[in-house]
């Protein structure tokens, strides 16, 4: 499999990833990580607000809103 | 509670990350007879009570604030987590019961690991457990047992399901604390980092792996002895299985998230809640005004005409009646709320007004405080607390004075009421619609401006996030919702009742005082005419009208006279004081007419000073309308929201900002009305 590397904000609707690793730079790192996002994870991009932020992912059987710089921290393959 | 009790009595704490159930297992342990208290020196609460009688286990319970993890992520967090270890009051719990969603166990099992790890005893409670079985999953109880090392328990604290389980274990291990003593040794708090954190969800990972299983389509899911024989077939044969979100949560997500009906759907959701409180509480309302119509004008008959009979009939039951006349309302509000809450949309309301907020300085999470301040500027205040961004949340609770409370709601009912002729009434709900729609636009602005100072507000940068899970739809549990609704109202009526009481007596007191038997020109006149001349004459020499006549140079310009600031002034207390303020100063009392309606009969004819140019005008009442829209005039407001900021600051700024804002538009709209030929 040919590994192709991206963000989780620049999922597509209805698209899966695999989290490959979070940004600990980001000052929102630990939150996203407690609230389930880890490495290893699949996600799938469920809905976007109305101005496309913030977003929403599934991630273990939850739906967990955040918004899209935070979602940048987030690194999917 | 006393402290000897404090040593005695085991104390039992019940955590849990937001959307556990955990406030709802606290309110049934506690039968909702709590009381809530300030950790010392913090403006954070927690909840405190026995354990319901009925259980026959003694023990105190405390609520703790909704965690997802034992690390702080604000100051406020740090207070609620170090309370968990060392609570100021009551030491270290002797027992935890930790709600656990069990749908969603791998992310909740993350705070139950932590606590577990730092030495806690602890019950799991798995709560949810309709929607684990809805995803077509099961688990082993005996497995988790075994994995945890500590009791596991099923209940359902809406319907409390499992709570006799619960209790029995409770008693079980508090015996056990009995017999070994409880030990604090060990208690000790784990350091958490960003590679420690993903280590736990490591070993949370593989606890999943083996404790939760697929349920056949024709199996029946709990049946635990077929669930686990099957057990073993599946994790076998599969590689592990996915917790998928909840289908019916995602089909109903694909609208009420959609990209155009999303937001549509929600102005529709958030209008339809507003207009029905009115639709629906009108003819409740007019009920109660009849009946205390009735209860006013017969005890006036019953007892003469002489003091006593005026402190009773406009002093007691004008006063107590103007209380009660709002209740419909606020108990269909609260129960709109609930009602919306249960369900799970009100974390989807937030996600969609995110971004448009944070334009203005406020975050997706001041949603929910905004919208309970339209039941009540208080609990309101409380709910920003969810809101990590310490200036987020200041800016928040600036605002909130501004949603357009209950409290208001008597007032705009009774000023509407004036302006529509009595044929035209049912205009009435599309009138507080647009007062509804006013306010809503005046915070907006407000906040924006507020905004632009916002390095005043708060100094110190944050970071700013949203970070929100969005619950599984579950269709509300109506019995619950009620129950919840009248516990609300209760706590709010013996909150504002008191004061709007206590006011009306005062208010009686200056408008009848000193002059109680004032001579007044008798000639030629009947007798009705002259217990009115008499009243007028008590009236005008009252202590109420010393004071007003200090007030009236503020009051000209509005166009108004002292009565109404008087009125306004009591307003200050609590603004639904401002109606029960009017019944005094205009004596509403013996007519066959229902209360309102002879209010305003009397409003109408009320002419200022010795002119005849009439007090009450569409340009007055408008005027009146705007300033109730922006006064900061409710002294609980005031308290809490100096408790909520920690200081004088905010809520100064709020009463100096809202109130002269409040003077000069409606100055504005009184003198604009007049000069646009509408008097």
């Amino acid at each position: 499999m040919v590994m192709n590397m991206k963000k989780a904000s620049e999922l597509q609707y209805g698209e899966k990833g695999k989290i490959d690793k979070i940004d600990f730079s980001h000052p929102s790192s630990q939150r996203i990580i407690e609230i389930g996002f880890t490495p290893g994870q699949e996600i799938e991009l469920i809905n976007k607000s109305f101005f496309n932020d913030p977003l929403a992912f599934s991630v273990r059987g939850s739906l967990v809103a955040i918004r899209k710089n935070e979602a940048d921290c987030i690194s999917v393959s | 509670m006393n402290l000897q009790e404090v040593e005695t009595v085991p104390l039992i704490t019940v955590v849990g990350p937001p959307n556990s159930g955990k406030t709802t297992l606290f309110n049934y342990l506690s039968g909702k007879n709590y009381k809530t208290v300030n950790y010392p020196g913090a403006t954070v609460e927690y909840s405190v009570a026995h354990l319901q009688k009925k259980f026959n286990v003694k023990a105190n319970v405390i609520d703790s604030p909704g965690i997802i993890s034992l690390s702080a992520s604000s100051p406020d967090e740090k207070v609620s987590v170090d309370a968990l270890f060392d609570h100021p009051v009551f030491g270290f719990p002797d027992l935890m019961v930790v709600t656990v969603d069990s749908s969603q166990l791998s992310r909740h099992l993350l705070l139950v690991k932590q606590l577990l790890n730092s030495g806690f005893r602890l019950i799991v409670a798995l709560t949810m457990n309709d929607l684990l079985k809805k995803k077509k999953l099961g688990l082993s109880l005996v497995k988790l047992k075994m994995a945890l090392n500590c009791e596991i328990i099923q209940i359902d604290g809406r319907t409390g399901e499992g709570i006799n389980n619960l209790l029995r274990v409770i008693e079980e291990e508090l015996e056990q604390i009995k017999i070994s003593g409880k030990d604090p040794g060990n208690i000790s708090i784990t350091k958490i980092d960003r590679d420690s954190l993903l280590s736990l969800y490591k070993e949370i990972e593989e606890i999943e792996r083996d404790v939760v299983y697929e349920i056949s389509s024709n199996g029946n899911g709990f049946n635990l002895e077929a669930a686990n024989s099957q057990l073993k077939l599946v994790v076998e044969t599969s590689s592990g299985i996915t917790n998928k979100v909840d289908s019916a949560t995602l089909k109903i997500d694909k609208l009420l998230l959609h990209k155009i009906w999303g937001p549509v759907l929600f102005l529709i959701i958030m209008s339809a809640t507003f207009t029905s409180i009115f639709w629906l509480a009108q003819p409740i309302m007019n009920l109660i005004d009849d009946f205390f119509g009735f209860l006013s004008s017969e005890s006036a008959a019953l007892l003469g005409n002489n003091l006593f009979s005026d402190f009773i009939s406009t002093g007691i039951i004008s006063g107590t009646g103007s209380v009660l006349i709002f209740l419909p309302q606020i108990l269909i509000l609260f129960l709109l709320l609930g009602f919306l809450e249960d369900t799970g949309y009100l974390a989807r309301g937030a996600m969609l007004v995110d971004k448009p907020l944070s334009k203005i300085g406020l975050n997706g999470k001041s949603f929910v405080p905004m919208l309970s301040g339209f039941a009540c500027a208080i609990p309101a205040m409380m709910a920003t607390r969810t809101i990590p961004n310490k200036r987020e949340r200041f800016l928040t609770i600036f605002i909130l004075p501004l949603m357009s409370c209950s409290a208001r709601l008597p007032v705009y009912a009774l000023l509407i009421a004036f302006l529509l002729p009595a044929e035209k009434s049912w205009l009435g709900g599309i009138f507080l619609a647009v007062i509804y729609i006013f306010s809503i636009t005046s915070s907006i602005i407000v906040a924006s401006i507020i905004n632009k100072f916002k390095h005043k507000i708060v100094k110190e940068e944050d970071n700013s996030s949203f970070i929100l899970e969005l619950p599984a739809y579950r269709r509300p549990k109506l019995s619950f919702i009620f129950v919840n609704s009248y516990m609300n109202a209760k706590i709010y009526l013996k909150k504002a009742g008191p004061i709007i009481l206590a006011f009306s007596i005062i208010l009686w007191f200056l408008t009848y005082f000193p002059n109680t038997n004032p001579t007044v020109e008798t000639n030629n006149l009947s007798s009705e005419e002259i217990t009115q001349a008499k009243e007028i004459e008590r009236l005008s020499t009252s202590y109420a009208s010393d004071l007003g006549k200090l007030i009236q140079p503020v009051m000209t310009p509005l166009g108004m006279d002292w009565r109404v600031g008087v009125s306004l002034i009591s307003a200050f207390a609590a603004r639904e004081v401002f109606v029960s303020s009017l019944a005094l100063i205009f004596k509403v009392t013996d007519e066959n007419d229902t209360f309102q309606q002879s209010m305003i009969q009397s409003m109408r004819e009320a002419t200022i000073g010795e002119t005849n140019q009439k007090l009450f005008t569409a340009a007055t009442i408008t005027g009146l309308i705007v300033f109730f829209v922006f006064a900061m005039q409710c002294l609980s407001t005031v308290a809490v929201s100096k408790k909520e900021t920690g200081g004088w600051r905010i809520p100064l700024l709020q009463i100096i900002i809202f109130t002269s804002l409040a003077y000069l538009l409606t100055f504005i709209t009184v003198n604009g009305l007049r000069i646009i030929g509408i008097s």
